[in-house]
């Protein structure tokens, strides 16, 4: 669990507009917090804590947004979250603990060993590259959208996207996981 | 990757993956798709794992009892900082969270952590496991554009007969064309570890439907019953021994309406 308690104060003064109703905005869109968030990461648990920093920082700065897209800012915010969490585990690596889609198990039936290859592809990807991918396949967003939210150049969301698919690919070529799926 | 009419950019491909182009982009992708084989074959992978990922990460789309709580935490520094009804606020928080923790539980969403009886518990397994299974088949196969049924339209009766025998239950193949939409075809697949079926339709504008059915191991009947996830939303109900889900990516009011002209039709005895 990150340290939460420290960061709180700065968001004490950020609240003068709107209270309850952006609090309530924010509670409706944690399924798609949810969601992304665990898209980003390794295991279940990282997927809680990064949600969990996110909804902090959300909170905390709620006073800078413009009043347009929540949604959007919130994934802008775990982005950039995420990235800089990506450095910190990659300067201070940890010993992997079970990175078992936990959820899954229960709720999606699909070959145990294709979905942990799949993960282990999807972990060898970049931060840039993964949220890309995912903002794209998984939340449905256009170039430009991602383009805007990350405030980088739509040439350079089509070049990490690409980038994506073809490593993920390249990934799972040696097993042809993902084929064996193909429908007759 | 060399072609005289090299039109298609590695951008080009990309949106049609991503479902971004307009339908005549699309057809001329396509069209250099069948005589750029290795690239088809790129696209190919990229489909099925924009298809797995989507499945893999959709069930998470959800909302849990502690959402509310998260945020009441983040902002108790805040509301006591703000003066003088940190606890009349608090209090209201809490209670706000209870009630929406007890509205949950009513409606079986946290109900695999609460509920113990045996009996339930299995029912709501087989029950929870249906949407899901829709869900997946669904993002899997009307994704697919040339391998999406196993079995086309013009073998109706066939199709009826070859997949109620699997079924062992005789049926009859939904008529949804006072809906707009058309049978495309249907397939095998498991469903809760036995052979199930897949009907799939789609709409002029190519939007597609799917129902499933699968056998009910313990024979009861629910009414319907709705769960959503990224997007994808499935009408399901069991009635004795089949399990029935609807699943498409349309307003929820149009699958409420398939969903009601399936279960009248599939009440008709099947016309063997």
């Amino acid at each position: 669990m990150s340290s939460s308690r420290d960061r709180m104060s700065e968001g004490a003064e950020a609240n003068a507009a709107a209270p309850d109703r952006f609090e309530e905005d924010v509670l409706a869109l944690m399924p798609a917090l949810r969601r992304y968030s665990r898209s980003l990461v390794r295991s279940d648990p990282d997927g809680e804590d990064l949600l969990q920093d996110c909804v902090e920082k959300v909170l905390a700065r709620r006073a800078q947004w413009r009043g347009v897209n929540l949604r959007a800012w919130a994934f802008t915010i775990m982005t950039n979250l995420s990235r800089n969490r990506h450095r910190h585990t990659a300067l201070h690596p940890q010993v992997e603990l079970d990175d078992d889609l936990g959820l899954q198990a229960e709720t999606y039936e699909s070959d145990p060993l294709e979905r942990s290859r799949l993960e282990r592809a999807l972990n060898g990807l970049s931060a840039e590259n993964r949220s890309v991918l995912m903002l794209v396949v998984i939340e449905g967003y256009r170039y430009q959208d991602v383009a805007d939210m990350l405030a980088i150049p739509i040439g350079t969301v089509m070049s990490r996207l690409s980038r994506a698919r073809h490593q993920l690919a390249e990934a799972m070529k040696d097993d042809n996981v993902i084929s064996m799926r193909r429908p007759k | 990757m060399t072609d005289e009419l090299n039109t298609v950019s590695e951008d080009d491909l990309n949106a049609y993956v991503d479902g971004f182009l307009s339908e005549a982009d699309r057809a001329r992708v396509e069209q250099w798709l069948e005589r750029n084989p290795a690239r088809a074959e790129d696209v190919r992978q990229w489909q099925a794992q924009a298809t797995e990922l989507r499945a893999m990460f959709s069930p998470y789309a959800r909302s849990d009892e502690r959402d509310r709580a998260l945020l009441s935490a983040t902002n108790v520094s805040e509301v006591a900082t703000s003066g003088d009804r940190w606890t009349e606020r608090l209090g209201s928080r809490i209670a706000a969270g209870l009630l929406l923790f007890a509205a949950g539980a009513l409606t079986g969403l946290y109900a695999p952590h609460i509920l113990t009886p045996q009996r339930s518990e299995q029912v709501a397994q087989v029950a929870e496991s249906l949407p899901r299974q829709a869900q997946s088949a669904f993002l899997i196969y009307a994704s697919e554009v040339r391998h999406a049924v196993e079995v086309g339209p013009d073998q109706q009766t066939h199709l009826a007969n070859w997949l109620g025998k699997r079924l062992d239950h005789p049926l009859n193949i939904p008529d949804l064309s006072s809906l707009g939409f058309s049978l495309v075809g249907g397939r095998l697949l498991p469903v809760n570890g036995k052979a199930g079926a897949l009907f799939m339709y789609e709409d002029a504008s190519g939007q597609r439907l799917t129902v499933l059915l699968g056998r009910n191991p313990d024979n009861r009947e629910t009414s319907f019953r709705i769960d959503s996830s990224g997007g994808v939303e499935t009408f399901y109900w069991i009635d004795g021994p089949i399990g029935y889900a609807v699943t498409g990516e349309v307003p929820r009011a149009l699958l409420q309406k398939v969903a009601d002209e399936c279960y009248r039709q599939f009440e008709k005895p099947a016309a063997s």
